[in-house]
């Protein structure tokens, strides 16, 4: 005899909440099937739980109750509709776990309706628990949606690398995979505005699929460039310094790994590449590398780097992963060229290689100027030992010299490894790797520069190797790039 | 919902997850240093940086996150650490962002180890 389920409706959300957890840490490829066939399930569940719950009360302030759940609820509608007309993927088995999730919230729902949910209660611990309901719901469907999304990359990945010589009936899942993906990064970025409290983009009713490749790329980097510069003139801080120079040094390491793709597909002339441009972009992500050690020094795990700037970095880098990475390493120049035009990509790169010269400038003067850099004073002491040992060997001390028996640090901020002004050879050792710094962008710009020009024989569809020699050699005098990479200091 | 969070557990969870983060990424640029400049793992390093700021910005300023260092050393261990605390932060109390940063946490988990 089965035993009527005696849970409340917060338990049930609970259970909802734990179990797309875990389908989120297990989703994989070979679920996604499944996952697409029952993901309509959980939604239409989701919100007809919704509208059981009360309505808010005449006036309250949330501009996307409601809204958002319908235009979810829509959109899931739209890919239900689009997988019966593709038959993709199919009659199968259902996904269990989201199965249960679905069951749950439809138990929520029957347990809300018997209740009385046309009743609208007053009581503002009610109405915080309604509001709490909500948010869980909502924070269920994000969640469900990125592991549906998740799943079905990773299948269309797994298709894509076993598809040779298979039909098209049997490579059908990558393109309607793909849309599938691109439907669910929708509704994932429409439910994470809910969970993210962004209200402005959901009740202002913006089209919320972004682009995606080649112009999520360019836009990503334009905002890099914005937002790095915006931060750093009102907040220049070593959090903010160190969150830049990491993110300008992946800028160099994916340029390298993409315009070396190019350089292997015909879209980027593979001489000048290797000879002038891949040594400069290796010179200068690391001279962003030891900068941003250098910064990092001077803060603190609990320091808290700008929201804008976090959010810029983070959308970079996943438009960078998205054209240049796959699983673990980067991708193939095939693979990186079925995805994107690695020539309009390299047109971009060389822009944001450009822009890069201006970043460095500016926290080259940070470095110079800034009168109010601090660190911990553990970390300045003996980095200014550092920095003054080295100054010792490479010359003779002179008038005003230091020498390594100056306490830069008090003991006591020692001690208590208090946040101090940062000492004088610590800012003369950030100077030095600042104009290092500066001196190899400067060089990655110049070596850079033929990118602006298209390669002749250019394949004119992705993924094409090339059928002729690869290439020409740019216009116009070569750049003045040969200088040797100067090393920065230890 | 809030911005961060003042939940006594959930400070402490959370601060656990960022210290952890934390070291992950700083475990991941040593060994990105390492391979050479054209390796993949400075974008590794990226994104899990840029989770570890995110979860500082849902805690109270001024949160202690000294002390030991954690145990794991490598970094997959480290990021499923984090990936199994932050699956005990309660949404619906938490800091707004937290299923945003529990997404993130699981997709590092996952380009790790693919």
């Amino acid at each position: 005899v089965n035993t009527p389920d005696q849970r409340s409706v917060g338990e049930l959300l609970l259970d909802a909440d734990y179990t797309i957890r875990q389908v989120l840490m297990d989703a994989a490829g070979h679920d996604a099937p499944a996952m697409l066939r029952t993901w309509g399930e959980v939604v239409q569940s989701a919100a007809e739980l919704w509208a059981t719950l009360p309505p808010p009360l005449e006036g309250a302030p949330s501009p996307i109750d409601g809204a958002t759940m319908a235009r979810l609820e829509a959109m899931s509608q739209g890919m239900h509709h689009t997988q019966v007309r593709q038959g993709w993927p199919g009659n199968g088995p259902a996904h269990e776990p989201l199965l249960h999730v679905a069951e749950t919230f439809t138990r929520a729902g029957d347990l809300v309706s018997a209740r009385g949910g046309h009743i609208r209660p007053v009581d503002p611990a009610v109405r915080a628990d309604l509001d709490a309901a909500r948010v869980r719901i909502m924070h269920t469907l994000y969640l469900g949606a990125h592991s549906v999304s998740v799943a079905t990359q990773q299948h269309v990945a797994d298709v894509q690398a076993s598809s040779r010589g298979k039909s098209d009936r049997q490579t059908r899942g990558v393109p309607r995979g793909q849309d599938a993906v691109h439907r669910l990064a929708a509704f994932e970025q429409l439910a994470g505005a809910y969970v993210g409290n962004r209200f402005a983009l959901v009740g202002g009713g913006e089209q919320v699929r972004g682009p995606a490749g080649t112009q999520r790329l360019q836009q990503a980097l334009v905002d890099w460039d914005l937002q790095a510069h915006r931060t750093l003139a009102t907040a220049p801080t070593p959090a903010n310094l160190h969150l830049a120079s990491r993110t300008q040094a992946v800028i160099a390491t994916t340029s390298a790994s993409i315009l070396r793709a190019g350089a292997a597909t015909g879209h980027v002339d593979p001489e000048a590449y290797e000879q002038r441009l891949a040594p400069t972009l290796d010179a200068t992500q690391q001279a962003w590398t030891h900068v941003a050690g250098r910064w990092a020094e001077m803060t603190s795990p609990a320091d808290r780097t700008d929201t804008g700037l976090v959010h810029a970095a983070g959308e970079l880098r996943a438009a960078l992963r998205e054209v240049a990475h796959d699983k673990t390493t980067w991708a193939s120049p095939q693979v990186m060229a079925g995805r994107v035009d690695l020539g309009e990509v390299a047109q971009h790169l060389q822009q944001a290689l450009s822009a890069s010269v201006d970043v460095a400038a500016v926290v080259r003067d940070v470095a110079a100027h800034d009168p109010n850099l601090t660190g911990p004073a553990r970390a300045m002491s003996h980095r200014a030992m550092s920095h003054r040992a080295n100054a010792d060997i490479d010359q003779t001390a002179g008038p005003g010299h230091h020498g390594a028996d100056v306490a830069w640090v008090s003991p006591l901020d020692i001690l208590a490894n208090r946040i101090v002004p940062i000492p004088e050879p610590v800012r003369a050792g950030l100077v030095d790797a600042t104009d290092t710094l500066v001196h190899s962008a400067s060089n990655a710009m110049s070596a850079a520069a033929f990118l602006d020009h298209p390669t002749q024989d250019r394949p004119t569809t992705h993924g094409q190797e090339p059928a002729t020699s690869l290439g020409r050699r740019p216009e116009g005098p070569t750049p003045k790039t040969q200088e040797a990479p100067r090393a920065p200091h230890p | 919902m809030t911005n961060t969070t003042n939940e006594p557990d959930q400070v402490d969870t959370l601060a656990a997850v960022a210290k952890l983060l934390h070291h992950a990424a700083f475990r991941a640029w040593e060994q990105a240093q390492a391979a050479g400049p054209r390796s993949p793992l400075h974008l590794l390093g990226l994104g899990i940086h840029v989770a570890s700021c995110q979860a500082v910005s849902m805690l109270p300023a001024g949160t202690d996150l000294g002390g030991y260092p954690p145990t794991q050393d490598d970094v997959e261990q480290l990021l499923r650490a984090a990936a199994e605390l932050a699956q005990d932060i309660p949404f619906w109390h938490g800091p707004v962002g937290i299923s945003i940063l529990v997404a993130a946490i699981c997709d590092l988990v996952r380009e790790v180890s693919a």
